[in-house]
């Protein structure tokens, strides 16, 4: 029966429809349901085959086997079969029959509505198609009865309109006919035509005069008094309104389980729940049941299908190079520029330079950039790649064998005739804001009075690798660095493509996020990812790639590390094969992913798997704030277990105010700690945290002192500010995962915290708590944990954020922060409970007066 | 290097005025340039009397092309191939003051006698369609949105009487996104007397050509009236190419540049860490040794006989002191300029050139003697995109002008697909580093706003550039999005936006010549805003969609019930009940509360 399928899919109240209206089921359409069923059941059995019997078969018809004419329509193929035919027809027969009436519809479905559909298929079958298909199964009336219905909808209402066509609404059986002829193996596309014609007409009306005439129709009813005996039966003139009786009483069901005390005590535990669940879902994302190896998307990349040649007498070049270099060790940035501008420009190739100046914390950061640009030969300067390499890393190292590296292998490039794009060899004074400045210039999205707009220019940049080669011994693997400024990642294909050339080409091994030995096991894996998160959480620049991502332009920056036998020449052929695989693009990198964490160079989790975490510990947040919603309009006290507690009204000023005032000083640190000279830094934090630890003391003092809320504003002022942080952390979560899921979990005691009015003790363990997690504390025990100054960490971060464009700040102080500080507030609070109740009342009592 | 050019124009054109109509000649002139490359011009005439052709006597001039341009009612027409970008600042002004090339991809321009401009329409999308089969390029997707009707920028080359004048219309249409190759080549040497097979014609070779650092190849057809003479139909055609030449050099069946042997390298001895591993290259200083044959890959078989022979078919441009060494049966004669001389083969015979190494210890000495020294060209031109971001963007071009002391003017005219809107009102011209009140640079500007796909934007700027200047001509454009099904396969590549095209204007305004210079800037790519076609997105939406329709209907029919509003039961729902019930309501409440309130007052009392 389908009441049951439909009960147990749709939960308690939905089974009380389905029962409701199974019961109110007319008889006709009853009996025809059973002969179904009862002749599916017969058809179990193998003895006797019901099917050959009754199906009507072209060939089989004749005098005495009419009998099938009749009878195949309650005859079905499967369980299946008969449970969809069922499925469609009992609702198109039940309005049929409620409308027209039992014997009506008896006579008319054993009559023309069986014998027509029949002879018009036997006639297009036998004679015209000469074919010999079997038909059987209730759908020639679904058709049927759809036609009819479909013919009075167009009466209605003419066309559906999609766009700008009008639709006639009479072909939506044919929609439906294509549709299931499509989709539905061995349905019989004739058969249901038939059944749609015989529709169309009976719905037009030509098909009124077999129907039985009204009069007898009655007569028969009196005699019989069918009406009086035979239950469910629809009388002739019985009219058809409400159609679907009347709905269950809404005191029941779902409505009453809305009402109940208990649906108010479940949020909390749903919170937790959700938290639990986005940090069990993380630590599952390793395994192998949940994680993907990596393969290459776009095709035109090719990794590793040509041969390198970067060897030979290019190394005796490149000793030569090493030793110009080595003599510039000490040189200033200009000195060096004007020699490597000389060898470069030696090798026939464009140069130009940039200046830049940048401000940060007090401290000036600049330089000269300077680029070459080797031009495509045959090419048009439509797109371009670029090879990086600073001058220094990001560790302040001279970059040693990575410059004479790159002079070598623009010497290189040049001799080649295949590349189709510009290639840009990029040398920066440091690893950071050099390669940004360089990339705002290309851009044209530099701050022309910091920063100096670009000589040279060539096409759109498809890709970028950085050089960082500092190390003077040989090297054993090269360790990829791929995060970009604000947790945004390069395509993934770009990363497997160096994989794929150094692992696979070269016999390099490749390491990823300093993981310097992996052996594919779940806590390697599981630390490559943590560490792959902290880094996108935290949205630094690492390297001199991490400039061109935001852009959209996809880079990542080589080192060689370790102790090996792989040369210089070795990295070499790495970048060239790399840049040939670059070269191949015919597309910009779209196909692959530019959302995953990976976890082992060669294996990852996409945005899909990973996302639910941290929209999970977001949503705890979201769910909790509605809870504490609907708690507050509730008027607390007496109802708690009255089944209708009375509705309260809720006074939302000052909880409103509390959130605004709060989330507008959070400009202040921010504003603080990005303009602070380098100097101040430090004690200005230390001054900040302590005044950070009395702030919500003196605003819950100066709230009980001049407002004295209730407990109802208090749940209000939590419910905002958990509605504001859910909101900000789910849309940062498809930004940066990481930052959004770090976040999350810091701020997630939030979701707990309450006044406390009556435990003083249970109060302060809270504050204590919330003091142990608030943002400055997590900064400076992290601080502490890296074995890192407090002010260089505060240095960088103002950095990132003057120079690279790093938003970490903003949702650290304008999210997190003022998060924080309203729950500090709520968990001080001490609401006038039982007074401030009956206040409520007296001022809810007035303000009904004034409506 | 003008000059020289101008010079030999002048030598072509008198001797086609000399010799009577239908002759035909051929001239490959080689110029090494700096950084060891070479700029090979090849250059094909031949004319016929405009009597002659309105016969279908057609000559030596190719009758396919004949028979299309009779067809489509053609006047003049300007048909460029071309490839790889001009490097101004090293090779110089350009070969034929950039009057023989287009930019990259195709270009097609011509003058058509139309009474209307329908009819104009009609004739071009005939021309263009006929072009495209003969010369294998998509010549034909030359539509509505890819043409323009240039006003400034273009002057007929010809003679027409100016009876034609009035009824002839100026059509251009360009690809940028069109790659030339070898399959454009083959026709185009197909319209040539010789095919290829003999004269200069035959040291073309598809593999040379498309290996070339920069090539164009262009077809100039206009009617020529010599003063008493009878007029002409002449077909120029003209091949440029920049070779590089230790490229060229190089031998076909082992291409890949391999490191050179320790031995072979060229190295800096005067480096103090000079030694047997270690080795400072000193490649692009010396002076370069090359050969007709290694260059072409094959020297000349033979001379083409229909050709005229008192043009010399090969002519070489470098300093007299260079020694050359030529095959016998040519004589060579020094141009009295002493900057080139040319050879004359005689007939029958093959030709094969060769320049030996230059033996100088001093680079810059070699370089002298090398080659002659480029002209510096009138203008440079870069165009660049700005800005980022799929939303909009912005267009650069940055003009130089290095003369000291001349002006320079000239029409700056861009056409561009539909989908780039520009925003006229940021159109801004700037010297840069000069500020405050000047004369205004943009004098002139013809805009044609674009229609959604049905044409693009027409922009043409008349505009100067002061003596020893930089000028910045800015303008901002947004990116419209595209239907999905007009997008093409490699969406994501970015859509291709034709070169702007620079015609430097003849400051004699009564001069003979219109322009005296041309340039065309690099193509662009434009990256547009993209929908994401893999193949779960496809899915998605399809299935998406398929349930909606097929299934939302059919729901809709099964639930839906319409009901006449004097059927349905009686429910009270006329206004006056409903606004009765409410008013009740309201009452009953009303006084509920009141009471509510004295039995709270009397409680109080109480």
């Amino acid at each position: 029966m389908p009441s049951i399928s439909f009960g147990a899919l749709l939960g308690n109240n939905s089974n009380l429809r389905a029962r409701s209206y199974v019961n109110r089921l007319p008889l006709f359409t009853r009996a025809v349901l059973v002969a179904i069923v009862v002749f599916w059941m017969v058809g179990v059995q193998s003895v006797w085959d019901l099917r050959a019997w009754g199906a009507l078969v072209p060939d089989l018809v004749g005098i005495s086997s009419l009998y099938r004419l009749n009878t195949y329509p309650f005859i079905h193929l499967n369980f299946f079969h008969a449970v969809m035919n069922i499925l469609a027809l009992v609702p198109l027969l039940e309005r049929f029959e409620s409308e027209h009436g039992t014997l009506t519809s008896l006579a008319l479905f054993f009559g023309p509505f069986v014998t027509i559909p029949s002879f018009m298929y036997l006639f297009v079958e036998k004679v015209i198609l000469r074919a010999n298909t079997a038909v059987m199964g209730a759908s020639i009336w679904v058709f049927l009865l759809l036609g009819i219905e479909a013919i009075r909808t167009y009466k209605l209402n003419p066309y559906l309109v999609v766009g700008t066509h009008n639709i006639p609404t009479w072909t939506s059986p044919l929609a439906i006919l294509l549709c299931v002829a499509a989709l539905v193996p061995s349905s019989s596309f004739l058969g249901h035509l038939c059944g749609l014609a015989v529709g169309y007409f009976c719905g037009l009306g030509y098909l009124k005069y077999l129907a039985p005439p009204e009069k007898i129709l009655r007569w028969i009813e009196g005699k019989l008094n069918l009406l009086g005996r035979l239950p469910h039966y629809v009388s002739v003139d019985q009219k058809t309104y409400g159609r679907f009786g009347v709905l269950p009483s809404s005191g029941t069901g779902a409505l009453r389980l809305r009402r109940d005390p208990r649906m108010l005590k479940v949020p909390p535990y749903l919170s937790l729940l959700c938290i639990l669940v986005g940090v069990v879902w993380l630590f599952l994302l390793p395994l192998n049941e949940y994680s993907r190896r990596t393969y290459i998307s776009e095709n035109a990349l090719l990794p590793g299908q040509v041969h390198t040649y970067f060897s030979g007498s290019d190394q005796n070049v490149f000793r030569a190079y090493k030793h110009e270099v080595n003599g510039l060790a000490d040189k200033s940035n200009i000195e060096v520029n004007d020699k490597l501008e000389s060898i470069v420009k030696g090798l026939g190739l464009k140069t130009a330079r940039q200046n830049f100046t940048y401000q940060s914390a007090g401290r000036v950061y600049s330089g000269e950039n300077l680029y070459a640009i080797l031009q495509a030969p045959r090419g048009d300067a439509t797109e371009a790649i670029v090879l990086v390499g600073a001058w220094k890393n990001v560790k302040g190292e001279l970059n040693r064998n990575g410059i004479p590296l790159i002079l070598t292998l623009a010497r290189y490039f040049k001799r080649w005739s295949l590349w189709s794009k510009d290639i840009i060899f990029l040398v920066t004074p440091d690893s950071i804001a050099g390669p940004q400045a360089w990339v705002d210039a290309y851009h044209d999205a530099h701050d022309s009075s910091r920063v100096n707009s670009l000589p040279l220019k060539s096409g759109l940049l498809q890709g970028a690798i950085a050089i960082d080669y500092s190390q003077e011994t040989r090297f054993e693997s090269v360790h990829i660095v791929y995060d970009g400024i604000n947790g945004q990642l390069p395509n993934l294909d770009l990363i497997n493509s160096v994989v794929s050339i150094a692992g696979g080409q070269m016999g390099i091994g490749v390491a990823i996020q300093e993981m310097w030995h992996h052996n594919d096991q779940y806590p390697d894996r599981l630390r490559t990812m943590l560490r792959g998160m902290l880094k996108q959480g935290l949205g630094r620049a690492s390297g001199p790639h991490s400039a061109f991502i935001p852009y959209h332009v996809d880079a990542v920056t080589l080192q060689p590390f370790g102790d090996g036998w792989q040369d210089e020449m070795a990295m070499g052929r790495v970048v060239e094969g790399t840049f040939r695989s670059l070269n191949n693009l015919l597309e910009h990198l779209h196909q692959s992913f530019f959302f995953y964490l990976l976890m082992q160079r060669e294996r990852f989790v996409s945005i899909g798997t990973y996302l639910p975490s941290a929209m999970l510990v977001a949503a705890n947040f979201t769910i909790m704030a509605i809870a504490l919603w609907v708690k507050s309009g509730h008027a607390e006290g007496e109802g708690d277990s009255k089944p209708n507690t009375p509705a309260a009204e809720r006074d939302l000023f000052l909880p409103l105010g509390v959130i605004t005032f709060v989330q507008s000083i959070a400009v202040i640190p921010l504003h603080l700690f990005n303009h602070a000279p380098s100097s101040a830094l430090t004690p200005t934090f230390l001054l900040f945290a302590a005044l950070n630890t009395a702030l919500p003391h003196l605003i819950s003092h100066y709230l009980a002192t001049y407002h004295s809320p209730s407990t109802q504003q208090y749940h209000l002022i939590k419910a905002f500010s958990l509605l504001l942080l859910g909101m900000f952390l789910s849309s940062l979560a498809t930004l940066n995962f990481s930052l959004a899921l770090l976040i999350g979990l810091l701020a997630s005691p939030l979701t707990f915290m309450r006044a406390w009015p009556g435990s003083p003790v249970l109060r302060y363990a809270c504050t204590i708590l919330l003091n142990a997690i608030s943002p400055t504390a997590v900064i400076a025990a992290g601080a502490v944990y890296w074995g890192l100054d407090l002010g260089t960490v505060l240095e960088e971060a103002a950095f990132g954020w003057d120079v690279c464009g790093m938003y970490t700040p903003v949702v650290v102080w304008c999210v997190w922060w003022p998060a924080w500080v309203a729950g500090s507030v709520v968990v001080l609070g001490r609401p006038k409970a039982k007074e401030s109740s009956s206040q409520g009342k007296g001022k809810k009592a007035e303000g009904k007066k004034d409506l | 290097m003008r000059q020289l050019f101008s010079l030999f124009l002048a030598l072509l054109s008198a001797a086609s005025l000399s010799s009577a109509a239908s002759d035909y000649h051929e001239q490959l002139v080689l110029r090494p340039l700096p950084l060891s490359t070479l700029l090979a011009s090849f250059n094909f005439r031949s004319n016929i009397t405009l009597s002659s052709f309105e016969a279908h006597n057609f000559d030596l001039f190719p009758r396919s092309l004949a028979q299309i341009l009779q067809h489509a009612g053609t006047r003049e027409l300007h048909l460029r191939f071309s490839l790889g970008r001009w490097d101004a600042q090293s090779w110089g002004a350009r070969p034929w003051d950039g009057a023989r090339e287009g930019g990259t991809g195709v270009e097609l321009w011509a003058w058509l006698e139309a009474e209307t401009d329908e009819e104009a329409d009609q004739k071009w999308r005939t021309l263009t369609n006929a072009l495209s089969g003969l010369f294998c390029a998509s010549l034909n997707f030359i539509d509505g949105t890819r043409t323009t009707r240039p006003v400034m920028s273009f002057q007929p080359e010809g003679d027409h009487p100016n009876a034609t004048m009035e009824n002839m219309h100026l059509l251009y249409g360009v690809l940028p996104h069109e790659v030339v190759c070898t399959e454009n080549l083959t026709p185009f040497l197909k319209l040539l007397p010789c095919k290829g097979k003999a004269g200069v014609a035959s040291l073309l070779d598809g593999h040379k050509l498309f290996d070339a650092s920069w090539q164009s190849m262009a077809i100039d057809i206009r009617p020529v009236c010599p003063s008493g003479g009878e007029c002409v139909l002449e077909i120029e055609q003209t091949i440029d190419m920049v070779l590089d030449i230790e490229r060229s050099k190089r031998p076909r069946d082992n291409p890949i540049p391999r490191p050179v042997p320790d031995h072979e390298l060229k190295c800096d001895s005067s480096k103090p860490y000079h030694s047997h591993g270690t080795c400072f290259p000193t490649d692009y200083s010396a002076g370069q040794d090359w050969s007709l044959s290694q260059i072409f890959g094959k020297s000349i078989k033979e001379t083409c006989p229909l050709t005229d022979p008192s043009i010399p078919p090969v002519c070489l441009q470098v300093p007299e002191s260079r020694s050359v060494y030529a095959s016998q049966g040519s004589t060579e004669k020094k141009n009295p300029d002493r900057m080139s001389r040319c050879f004359e083969i005689e007939p029958e015979t093959g030709f094969e050139m060769i320049l030996p190494r230059i033996e100088t210890e001093d680079p810059a000495k070699s370089a002298a003697v090398e080659l002659v020294k480029p002209e510096t060209p009138l203008l440079y031109a870069e165009r660049s995109f700005t800005g980022h971001g799929q939303e909009r963007g912005g267009v650069q071009t940055i003009l130089r002008n290095p003369s000291l002391d001349t002006e320079v003017e000239f029409i700056y005219m861009e056409s561009l697909p539909w989908f780039m809107r520009i925003y006229l009102h940021t159109i801004e011209a700037r010297i840069e580093g000069h500020f405050g009140e000047q004369e205004p640079l943009i004098k002139e500007v013809y805009y044609r706003p674009a229609v959604d796909r049905a044409r693009g934007t027409q922009l043409e700027v008349r505009m100067r550039v002061p003596p020893a200047s930089t000028v910045f001509l800015t303008y901002d454009f947004e990116k419209s999005i595209l239907r999905y099904t007009e997008y093409p396969p490699d969406a994501n590549r970015g859509f291709d936006v034709a070169a702007a095209v620079i015609t430097i204007l003849n400051p004699e305004k009564n001069g003979t010549r219109f322009a005296v210079y041309n340039m065309r800037t690099t193509s662009l790519l434009c990256s547009l805003p993209t929908p994401d076609f893999s193949m779960p997105y496809n899915v998605i939406i399809f299935t998406s969609t398929a349930i909606a329709l097929a299934f939302g209907g059919m729901f809709n029919i099964l639930v839906r019930r319409f009901v006449a509003a004097d059927e349905g039961p009686e429910m009270g729902s006329t206004i006056k009940e409903k606004l009765g019930r409410r008013i009740k309501k309201l009452i009953e409440k009303l006084v509920k509360g009141k009471t509510a309130e004295k039995t709270a007052a009397v409680e109080t009392k109480g």
